[in-house]
């Protein structure tokens, strides 16, 4: 070692242990960048610095107007237009979201270097830093742009809905004549305290939740049961089975349904006039609120099951017959073979999947509107005999304009779906945890 | 301790950006301070062209397009036209006229006109002396608070259809169609005297009108009574009975839709139907000769008072070129241009004396359905109007199940529930 080398290397050392981790956060949070200047990265230390200037040049009155519009939704009318200025505030959330991700990040790297700095730390070269940031950071580098996406279709979205149930948005009060206020969790205490939407809303949610139970419930049976069927060694055909009771699954939904409900049509109908007239039975299916529900439940079974019945005959294929044959030689029954082999196999391979099917179908407005558009009518209430809360929610929207009430009643529904799947899903990882399988 | 200090200085950071907020509002007084001496101003000057949004529809473009270079020709104003779903055009004027990016003239149903007030979207318009050059229900229809909002381009409302074979010539009276309809049904044979959308308030509306059923009272200068529901009066009571009555008794089938009535009709088993123009020509490819078109029978001395629906161009409030733009507006309702728009879309005229010409009056389908036109009543356009259709249609779906003329009262009750609970009636 030369002598040239180690006196830079005592001075670096003495460099290092005046090096303050604290004064090189506290410049840091002056200014983005700063701090890294203070620990000699300059490169990164410019580029922060570029960024935050940009950053305040591009967005600081674009995020002036936004903060101010979210919090007073406009001043004047006509003018400020509260639901312009809703969703530029609520940009302006994002933006400053990601800016003080960002920032903190700049400031826990300030402190980190400089500790590590005055931990005696050389301070890398050129290629060394790219290198290293190129390692950490590819697979940040590649997720941002998704994660931007996702900000602004799906979460910003959101974020509108939940903000318009707390405000007073409807018909007689839109804007741009009328500004919007911020009411508070008025359109939630009015759903369960005013009568006419609290009678409907418990109506609605009881048939909603019978409706996921018992369609989605019924239509994993049917898959269930056909692909046991299908996948005895005694049936011979399968192909030929197995494509046929996919069929319902290629034809689009919305025709299916339109079909079915010309089908249903109680005077007209195919069903009545041609198949129960003959045993003298005419059944009033689109005009009497249980019926039309036996009805709704039917054909989301017959629509639902060629997923399952698919999704499970894939995973029957896949279990060894060696299970059996054991099964076998201990003396298990059929039942029993079913109960502890077939099943745990099927449900652990594909419950994920099983409760998607559930929230699915919790909102699934399409067989509800198209069949009967909620119908028929019910005496005193203010949805149709069959509505679930979503073609509910799509009723206030589109045909009343009850705006803050229908954004009321889907974050109740985001919650009862949220919790449905959390409760699930956290059903199945105990599941797991049995490690029965 | 760190993690506390940097949240107080985000913190810090938070206050001072809101501190900060909040645009200046200096230049903005002066922009409408501009305006307002602007519209004082006695001159106008010509623009250089107007922003129209038509429906989106070939036709009707085809039409338009012709008018729209009529009216260039003679003023030399470029006239923009952009085709934009009538169903999507309030939307879409709410988020484009504050943008600046919205049209000066837009087209829409009359029964549209009291949202469009309520969101501040559109300003009354003064039609001056060509006010008396459309028809009477037209202009009653785009008129809202006492003033207008539309020059009404076309009328639409619904007349009789029936087959020649069955009946020789077109009921007269309520009480002849009543006489079909009990002579000639028999539904286990699926042949029915008469049919229509019994449950639909829309089409059974002169059923109850004639009877003396209102949706909300109007008073004298136009405006509506939206406190004074005539839905559950003894007039509505007695229509609803006949509705029922068509339902009891098998006449009309319970859960009747538009496709089975028109397919039993095309079949040659209905005798007579009630429906608007838009089947005219379906039926009759159908039928052919033995279709017959005509007016609505009378109640009670009266021809049954249709709805009338009113479509217009009105003049969005973000509009700079506000006087140009009303002239382009009665230029191209003019008994010329309605009669233009009428022969290349096919749509019924608003304008008078296009509508009382010879070409629509002696066409065979449209004749009678523009006659019917006088006796029609337009839509309430009160926003109120909204809260009615579904209450008052879930009351006639009630009522062809059996249940008894109760849910008119109920139906009221709900549609005034219904109109507090949406933000009005205040």
């Amino acid at each position: 070692m030369s002598k040239d080398q180690s006196e830079k290397e005592k001075r670096s050392q003495t460099v290092g242990n005046k090096h303050n981790p604290t004064f090189a956060m506290v410049l840091s949070i002056l200014f983005a960048g700063l701090g890294q200047l203070y620990n000699r990265r300059y490169g990164k230390g410019a580029l922060l610095i570029i960024v935050e200037t940009a950053y305040l040049i591009v967005f600081a009155d674009y995020m002036n107007i936004g903060f101010w519009g979210l919090f007073t939704l406009g001043e004047i009318p006509m003018v400020d237009h509260s639901i312009f200025l809703l969703i530029q505030g609520l940009i302006s959330v994002i933006l400053l979201a990601f800016g003080l991700t960002v920032y903190i990040v700049n400031i826990r790297d300030a402190y980190k270097e400089a500790k590590e700095i005055r931990g005696g730390k050389k301070r890398p070269t050129w290629s060394e830093a790219l290198r290293h940031a190129w390692d950490t950071g590819f697979p940040y580098i590649f997720i941002t742009p998704g994660v931007v996406m996702l900000m602004f279709v799906t979460f910003l979205p959101i974020m509108f809905m939940i903000a318009l149930a707390f405000t007073n948005y409807n018909q007689y009060n839109s804007p741009p004549r009328k500004l919007l206020d911020w009411v508070g969790f008025e359109n939630f205490i009015n759903l369960v305290r005013i009568d006419i939407w609290s009678d409907t809303l418990f109506s609605v949610l009881a048939w909603t939740l019978i409706w996921t139970l018992v369609a989605t419930t019924l239509q994993i049976a049917l898959g269930l049961f056909l692909a046991l069927l299908v996948n005895d060694p005694r049936i011979k055909g399968k192909k030929m089975i197995r494509t046929i009771l996919i069929l319902p699954w290629a034809v689009p939904a919305f025709v299916t349904i339109l079909i079915f409900a010309a089908m249903f049509n109680d005077q007209f109908g195919a069903i009545n006039k041609d198949i129960l007239s003959v045993f003298g039975l005419s059944i009033p299916w689109l005009t009497d609120p249980f019926y039309t529900k036996i009805a709704l439940i039917m054909i989301q079974t017959w629509l639902g099951f060629p997923f399952v019945f698919a999704l499970f005959t894939g995973v029957l294929q896949s279990i060894s017959k060696d299970w059996y044959e054991a099964a076998e030689v201990d003396g298990g029954n059929r039942w029993q073979k079913f109960r502890y082999i077939t099943l745990p196999h099927i449900l652990y391979a594909t419950a994920p999947l099983l409760i998607m099917q559930y929230t699915g179908n919790f909102n699934n407005f399409n067989i509800i509107y198209l069949f009967n558009q909620g119908g028929p009518a019910v005496r005193g209430q203010n949805a149709g005999g069959t509505d679930i809360l979503i073609s509910w929610v799509y009723k206030l929207t589109f045909e009343t304009n009850n705006f803050n009430m229908a954004a009321a009643i889907s974050i109740i529904i985001g919650f009862i779906v949220i919790g449905f799947a959390f409760f699930q899903f956290r059903r199945t990882r105990s599941f797991k945890e049995e490690g029965n399988i | 301790m760190k993690k506390a200090l940097s949240v107080f200085l985000v913190f810090l950071l938070l206050v001072g950006v809101l501190a900060g907020c909040g645009p200046d509002r200096d230049t903005e007084s002066n922009a409408a301070d501009d305006q307002n001496t602007n519209n004082s101003g006695e001159e106008v000057e010509k623009p250089d062209k107007l922003v129209v949004w038509v429906n989106d529809e070939e036709k009707q473009k085809e039409a338009l397009e012709q008018i729209f270079n009529k009216y260039t020709e003679e003023t030399g104003i470029e006239i923009e036209m952009v085709a934009v779903n009538m169903l999507d055009q309030i939307q879409n004027l709410s988020l484009d006229g504050p943008a600046g990016k919205g049209p000066d003239v837009f087209f829409q149903p009359h029964d549209r006109i009291g949202d469009i007030v309520l969101q501040g979207l559109a300003d009354p318009i003064d039609l001056g002396d060509v006010e008396g050059d459309y028809s009477k229900t037209a202009i009653s229809a785009v008129t809202y608070d006492g003033e207008i909002y539309g020059a009404p381009l076309v009328v639409e409302t619904y007349g009789m259809f029936y087959n020649k074979d069955r009946v020789s010539e077109a009921p007269k009276t309520f009480e002849e169609l009543q006489k079909i309809a009990d002579e000639q049904t028999n539904a286990s044979n699926e042949e029915y005297g008469f049919l229509m959308e019994a449950a639909n308030l829309y089409f059974v509306w002169p059923f109850f009108a004639s009877n003396g059923a209102y949706i909300f009272k109007r008073g004298d200068d136009g405006s509506y009574d939206t406190n004074d529901i005539g839905l559950a009066n003894e007039g509505a009571k007695k229509a609803g009975e006949i509705v029922k009555n068509w339902f009891d008794q098998g006449q009309i089938p319970v859960g009747i839709t538009p496709d089975i009535m028109n397919g039993l009709f095309k079949d040659g088993k209905v005798s007579v139907v009630i429906n608007g123009p838009w089947m005219a020509r379906e039926y009759e490819e159908a039928l052919g000769e033995s279709l017959g078109i005509s007016i609505l029978p009378e109640i009670d001395g009266n021809v049954g008072k249709s709805f009338v629906g009113v479509k217009s161009w009105m003049l969005s409030a973000y509009s700079k070129n506000k006087e140009w733009a009303v002239d382009f507006m009665k230029f191209i309702t003019n008994k010329e241009n309605s009669l233009t728009y009428f022969e290349v879309a096919g749509e019924m005229p608003a304008n008078e004396a296009a509508l009382t010409d010879p070409l629509v009056t002696d066409d065979p389908i449209v004749g009678p359905f523009a006659e019917q036109i006088q006796y029609g009543e337009p839509m309430p356009s009160v926003p109120e109007m909204q809260q009615v259709w579904e209450p008052a249609n879930k009351a006639l779906e009630l009522l062809s199940n059996g249940e008894d003329t109760g849910v008119l009262d109920e139906a009221v009750e709900q549609i005034k529930a219904n109109i507090i609970a949406s933000g009005g009636g205040q």
